[in-house]
């Protein structure tokens, strides 16, 4: 019945070769191949078997109003798309039909596999467990350094997907004892009603549900999708509008409101930033990155700086330097940041995970392997202190998000 | 009609020259042809009152005649196949863009180029009809054919799903797309045949709109307009240096409303309008559109704050003219 059973095979050779040749671009050697050393999602459209869907996954859109002449305003992402009958909008997988908006990708999946929840990456969530990882086709920025751009690039009619309702995938992934499904390598954001209804249904079977997003989304459904999630991987691209407009299509004032409101909802999330040389790399915009952390997120939000490597519209510039990584790690932490790690350069120090009171090792991790993992009960071995996270799926499920006042809710331009 | 440019025009539209030269190799890409277009900023408005009225389809024999005429007219030739032969040649792959979206192309002005075509001695296997997806096509009332004989027809996602685009992406300008393999590929001559219509974020969707079908995101490029982005896209070499004619289908027109169909602003103009320089083409097309606006009483596209602005870009960076002062327009 199921056309996903050989999803999990081990890596092709083709995979191994451009696994290995990754690892020499990065200087160092791989010795967990078969573990996916890199955070280099290559989990492509052609990579799935079986019977492929035809056709469009059609599904009623949550989060847009009516306008005149069958128009319609998406308020699901910032950028309030006015999407007339017969046309998508900026994201390609939301259209308009009749004036009614439908998304194109309800449960019609491009990638799937089982990653380490390193691979997310996030380090202070059930560290050393597996999630079942899955995309479906498009994203509402463009990255000119996006690596997973074959499928969040494209419209859902271009990338060969398969179909797997809410309830079909909690059963597979129950079956794998995966105890997360991460809503990842494209944009989840954009594909809001699958999400929404299969995190909602995983919570019940005692599945965790996190999302790796760009957090270009608009408040009420937010606060409305963490409800339903467990946890959230924000990339926060870079600090400063200008970067976020050349090179991402998008702004980075919504993404630093989504921040907030994930702060204040409460739910556990982590924030990865990807340097790329000369374009985002400043020890100044580090400096006030970080401090803007510090001030309006906490000390306690994860900091991931990764590395960069040439891909896409960006083949231009080199690999990040180590250095480079080593420095805005410094910068972070001297600006008060508890947790920060250096990404995409398996076995350096920067990846595990030290204590903020006592500084001893906690978590040691080659690649997105944990070797080992001394916190107990949320707590530093050594001098007891807390350690922020997520570390029992019994306190992930528990999560409750801080629900809002009447007079605090959002404006809700749909009412 | 006679036009006078002063010496400042004058001067603008060489430099516009070299530079669209330079930018996309249209004008050497004429020249390569045998004979440059005998006005490039001519553009034929030919009507006639019998296509407004029943279907489009029914008037096949006289759409060959307009679009023949419309030819001689542009070329100065003495006969159709001597207007054909003058920008086609039988060794061309010819591709034929088709809009398939909302208010579609009639395939009854596309059959009237295909004869044309092969007036000048194209096979009918060199001529590729296309648009985006096979199904747009059907329901626009072209038959697919991807057989080796006769006139094929098919869209760029017909075969395995993602096949039809290349694998690498084009930068040009502002976009970053991976463009069609018809047009990258399998042929060398472009036709395109956008329908006379309206368009709600660009202000018109006409032959330069249209090749937004040439790429695999254009849903990515509808900010400002539109502009800068389509004519980035045109300007690509797989377009503009390989695009010789544009066919306007204004058998039926749409003015306002687009790109899908709005009956209630629908009407049939029962033309077509004909030229080589695509971007006076797009600029005279648009000025009929909001001529019938006018007479109806809506805003014009400015109004709206959805002008065309792509196709002053177009004419800024020497593509074609875009200046209606400009281009010569002939009746037929």
């Amino acid at each position: 019945m199921d056309n996903l059973e050989n999803l999990f095979e081990r890596p092709t050779r083709r995979d191994v070769l451009q696994w290995t040749i990754a690892c020499g671009a990065a200087g160092a050697l791989c010795p967990i191949l078969a573990d996916g050393a890199f955070a280099q999602d290559v989990a492509g459209p052609g990579a799935l078997p079986g019977p492929k869907l035809k056709g469009l996954a059609r599904h009623d859109a949550m989060f847009w109003e009516a306008l005149e002449g069958n128009r319609v305003k998406c308020v699901l992402c910032p950028r309030e798309c006015e999407v007339a009958d017969v046309e998508r909008g900026y994201c390609g997988v939301r259209e308009n039909r009749g004036g009614k908006y439908q998304t194109l990708v309800y449960g019609a999946l491009c990638s799937a596999n089982i990653d380490p929840i390193e691979k997310k990456p996030l380090f202070h969530y059930l560290p050393g467990t597996s999630a079942f990882s899955i995309a479906t086709a498009g994203c509402n920025i463009e990255c000119k350094f996006c690596q997973n751009w074959q499928i969040s690039q494209f419209r859902p009619e271009q990338v060969e997907s398969v179909l797997m309702e809410p309830e079909r995938l909690i059963t597979f992934c129950q079956a794998r004892h995966a105890p997360t499904i991460a809503y990842t390598y494209s944009e989840p954001v954009i594909s809001y009603e699958y999400v929404h209804d299969t995190a909602a249904l995983a919570r019940q079977q005692g599945i965790g549900s996190v999302m790796i997003s760009n957090g270009y989304i608009q408040e009420k459904p937010l606060r409305e999708l963490c409800r339903r999630l467990t946890a959230v991987k924000v990339d926060l691209k870079a600090f400063t509008e200008k970067f976020y407009e050349e090179t991402c299509a998008g702004k980075l004032k919504p993404v630093l409101a989504t921040l907030e409101t994930l702060k204040d909802v409460g739910i556990w999330f982590e924030l990865v930033i990807l340097l790329i040389p000369t374009l985002n790399d400043s020890p100044d915009e580090i400096k006030q990155m970080s401090d803007w952390v510090v001030q309006h997120l906490g000390p306690d939000v994860p900091m991931h700086f990764t590395r960069f490597h040439p891909t896409y519209r960006i083949n231009n510039l080199p690999s990040t330097p180590v250095s480079t990584l080593e420095h805005a790690r410094q910068i972070a932490l001297d600006a008060g940041v508890h947790y920060v790690y250096a990404g995409n350069v398996p076995m350096h120090p920067g990846e595990n995970t030290y204590c903020h009171n006592c500084k001893k090792e906690l978590i040691r991790r080659t690649g997105f392997r944990v070797e080992q993992n001394r916190i107990r009960e949320g707590k530093c071995p050594d001098c007891a202190a807390a350690i922020p996270g997520v570390w029992s799926a019994e306190q992930s499920l528990a999560f409750k998000p801080r629900e809002m006042s009447a007079t605090e809710l959002p404006h809700d331009p749909s009412r | 009609m006679e036009t006078h440019n002063t010496r400042r025009q004058f001067l603008a539209q060489i430099g516009a020259a070299a530079a669209g030269a330079a930018l996309s190799g249209t004008h050497r890409l004429h020249a390569a042809v045998g004979e440059p277009p005998a006005a490039s900023a001519r553009v034929i408005i030919a009507r006639d009152e019998a296509l407004a009225h029943g279907s489009v389809d029914e008037h096949r024999d006289l759409l060959r005649r307009l679009l023949d005429a419309s030819m001689q007219k542009l070329t100065g030739a003495a006969d159709a196949a001597g207007a054909w032969r003058r920008y086609f040649k039988p060794s061309d792959r010819i591709g034929i863009k088709v809009n398939t979206l909302g208010l579609s192309t009639q395939p009854a002005v596309v059959d009237a180029i295909a004869a044309g075509l092969m007036q000048a001695g194209v096979p009918a296997e060199n001529i590729i009809i296309w648009d985006r997806l096979d199904v747009e096509l059907e329901q626009a009332g072209f038959k697919l054919n991807r057989s080796a004989q006769g006139v094929k027809c098919y869209g760029t996602d017909s075969e395995t799903i993602g096949s039809g685009y290349q694998p690498q992406v084009e930068t040009n300008g502002r976009i970053g797309s991976c463009f069609s393999r018809i047009v990258a590929e399998q042929v060398d001559v472009l036709i395109s045949v956008p329908v006379l219509k309206d368009h709600n974020l660009a202000g018109v969707s006409l032959g330069m709109k249209g090749f937004y079908g040439a790429i695999h995101n254009p849903n990515k490029y509808h900010d400002h307009n539109c502009d800068p982005y389509v004519v980035d896209v045109v300007s690509h070499r797989f377009i503009a240096p390989r695009w010789r004619l544009t066919v306007c289908d204004a058998t039926r027109a749409q003015c306002h409303g687009g790109p899908p169909k709005s009956p209630g602003y629908a009407w049939p103009f029962g033309g077509l309008v004909v030229g080589t320089d695509f971007v006076a083409v797009d600029a005279v097309a648009a000025d009929l559109l909001e001529t019938e606006r006018k007479a109806r009483g809506l805003k014009s596209l400015a109004e709206e704050k959805r002008s065309p602005i792509h196709i002053a870009t177009a004419g800024a960076r020497g593509l074609g003219v875009a200046d209606l002062a400009g281009i010569e327009r002939v009746a037929v």
